[in-house]
């Protein structure tokens, strides 16, 4: 076993619906793809984020993309619109993500 | 099979955006529509601000400037614009483009206002009808809400796009036309695409004409902007950004190219990052015409600059639309300083620490107060990767962020303004740059709910 930063083998990019943000992290190769389906779970990026999601993270694969799509609730400090955050629009959710290491 | 092909560029993702890259496309002549997405879910209660204070104002101001701009280019050369920057206002927006034109001897073209997505006055009958209006994301229901609304309005579909082009119009100015239905209207006008869905064949072309105007409706970001993927080795500038530029099929399927002259690129990963750009479930992602099935498209890269897409499957459309209420929710703000080396985070730390001490000695008081250390715990806040006591001691400087949320409008400025005394009376060297006390912003809150569709008649008006 090894460790890796997820950004090694993925890139990722994230938005805003009101209080929901997504982040689609989207792999480098189809053998990434395969390590991103069984290393990086919801549970484990709802842990990563800790205080900063306070409810559930719902992942979706999405093989046709080589990618998984992650929507966190109540992951923006109330939406854009309400947050004292400097991120309000949830954009740096992908780099936060994208610094996490993986064991493969 | 029909070989005629339709090209749309995503030439405006937001309000504000650079008017460049659709003049350049205009200009070369490299489509046959320009499709402008002015609205994001915030930017309504951004135009009610301006309609209360000048009732012709409510639409997307960057429409004055393509109006004297960039129009006059399009109509040159046959290019029809489609946009939602009608906003709160579509039949104003339409005026003030027709006179801005007609100023410059431009009297022949057919303006198309589309409204019918305003509930703001509709609300009380919504109430009193009975309907449920849960909120969406929580559960709560909106008779519960004490706030007051900014704005109300309902994702609408292409149906009213697809109309205004058969009446002729050139420039479309609508309201809440959810982005990627710009789209998917101008398409279904083009291909004589019946938008009822009754066959899976329609529906399937319906949701490729989803998937374009989804590619399309962020402009720059699917072609090089905003994108980790492309980050490494980039080849491409970032300046002069060519924007997205679909040709189509009768079937939806497409080629999303640039202009080769112009910055930024499309390749197959600049689309995969715009593909997953707010989108939830990619088995279905909701419209007002359509449920789209993205999991088995194809986005094929098929040249430089050139990227094919396809095979969306469409799903019955929703029995309901969408309403998105805006609520006034109270005031925010913000304040920025610096600190150097040496002890600049330490320095950080103490002014804060003093000036927590002076609010709590004020008769007023704020809701919530957020501190962030710029360089440190700024963006990712608690999450942050923590840095080591010796790699911050040696930091050139450190930036502090002090944010509040509050009831009264000129409690935020009176707070940092108490504060400013310990710039002579605090720790050594703030700098606050240019300004201290800035206004507050409104803290608005958004209320997504769902409502029949009878509801909803957009109407369509052409000047």
């Amino acid at each position: 076993m090894k460790k890796i930063k997820l950004i090694d083998i993925a890139s990722a990019r994230s938005g805003d619906k009101n209080n929901i943000c997504n982040i689609g992290v989207m792999a480098k190769t189809k053998e990434d793809y395969s390590i991103l389906k069984e290393k990086l779970s919801a549970e484990r990026v709802k842990a990563h984020f800790g205080n900063l999601i306070k409810g559930k993270v719902i992942r979706y694969e999405w093989d046709a993309l080589e990618s998984l799509n992650f929507v966190c609730h109540e992951a923006l400090d109330g939406g854009a619109s309400r947050s004292l955050r400097i991120d309000t629009l949830g954009k740096n959710f992908s780099s936060h993500l994208l610094r996490m290491e993986l064991e493969v | 099979m029909d070989k005629k092909t339709v090209r749309i560029a995503g030439t405006q993702g937001f309000y504000g955006d650079s008017p460049m890259g659709a003049i350049m496309v205009a200009m070369q002549g490299a489509a046959d529509y320009l499709m402008h997405d002015a609205l994001a879910e915030l930017t309504l209660s951004i135009l009610q601000k301006d309609k209360l204070k000048d009732p012709s104002l409510g639409y997307a101001r960057d429409i004055e400037f393509h109006a004297a701009k960039l129009y006059p280019v399009c109509l040159g050369k046959g290019i029809k614009v489609v946009t939602d920057s009608g906003g709160l206002n579509p039949h104003s927006a339409a005026k003030k483009v027709k006179a801005i034109l007609a100023k410059q001897g431009i009297e022949e073209v057919n303006i198309a206002a589309i409204d019918g997505d305003d509930m703001m006055d509709k609300l009380e009958q919504l109430k009193a009808d009975g309907l449920p209006l849960l909120n969406l994301d929580s559960g709560e229901a909106y008779t519960d809400s004490v706030y007051e609304p900014t704005h109300a309005n309902v994702y609408i579909g292409a149906q009213c796009i697809k109309d205004a082009l058969e009446q002729g119009a050139d420039i479309i100015l609508a309201g809440r036309v959810a982005d990627p239905c710009l789209a998917l209207g101008i398409l279904a006008y083009e291909f004589g695409w019946d938008l009822a869905g009754k066959t899976q064949e329609e529906l399937d072309r319906m949701a490729n004409g989803i998937m374009i105007g989804h590619i399309l409706e962020c402009g720059g970001q699917a072609s090089g902007g905003n994108a980790y993927s492309e980050w490494l080795g980039r080849d491409y500038k970032f300046s002069h950004l060519g924007y997205p530029i679909a040709h189509v099929e009768s079937d939806g399927s497409a080629t999303i190219t640039k202009l080769e002259n112009q910055g930024g690129k499309v390749s197959r990963n600049t689309i995969r990052e715009q593909l997953v750009y707010e989108i939830h479930n990619p088995n279905a992602y909701i419209t007002p015409d359509v449920t789209v099935d993205f999991t088995n498209i194809t986005v094929e890269e098929t040249g430089e600059n050139k990227v094919r897409v396809g095979g969306a499957r469409g799903k019955q459309r929703p029995e309901q639309l969408k309403l998105c209420i805006g609520q006034m929710e109270g005031y925010m703000s913000e304040q920025l300083f610096y600190f150097s080396w040496p002890y600049a985070y330490d320095k950080a730390k103490a002014f804060v620490e003093a000036a927590k001490e002076t609010w709590a000695a004020l008769p007023f008081q704020y809701d919530e107060l957020r501190v962030n250390y710029l360089g440190i715990n700024g963006i990712h806040e608690d999450v942050a990767q923590p840095i080591n006591k010796e790699r911050i001691d040696e930091m050139n400087e450190v930036g502090v962020r002090i944010a509040f949320r509050h009831k009264k409008p000129h409690v935020g400025k009176l707070l940092i303004q108490s504060v400013v005394c310990l710039g002579l009376n605090g720790p050594p060297g703030m700098n606050a740059s240019m300004n201290w006390g800035k206004a507050a912003s409104m803290r608005l809150g958004l209320f997504p709910t769902l409502i029949p569709r009878e509801y909803i008649s957009p109407q369509i008006t052409i000047y």
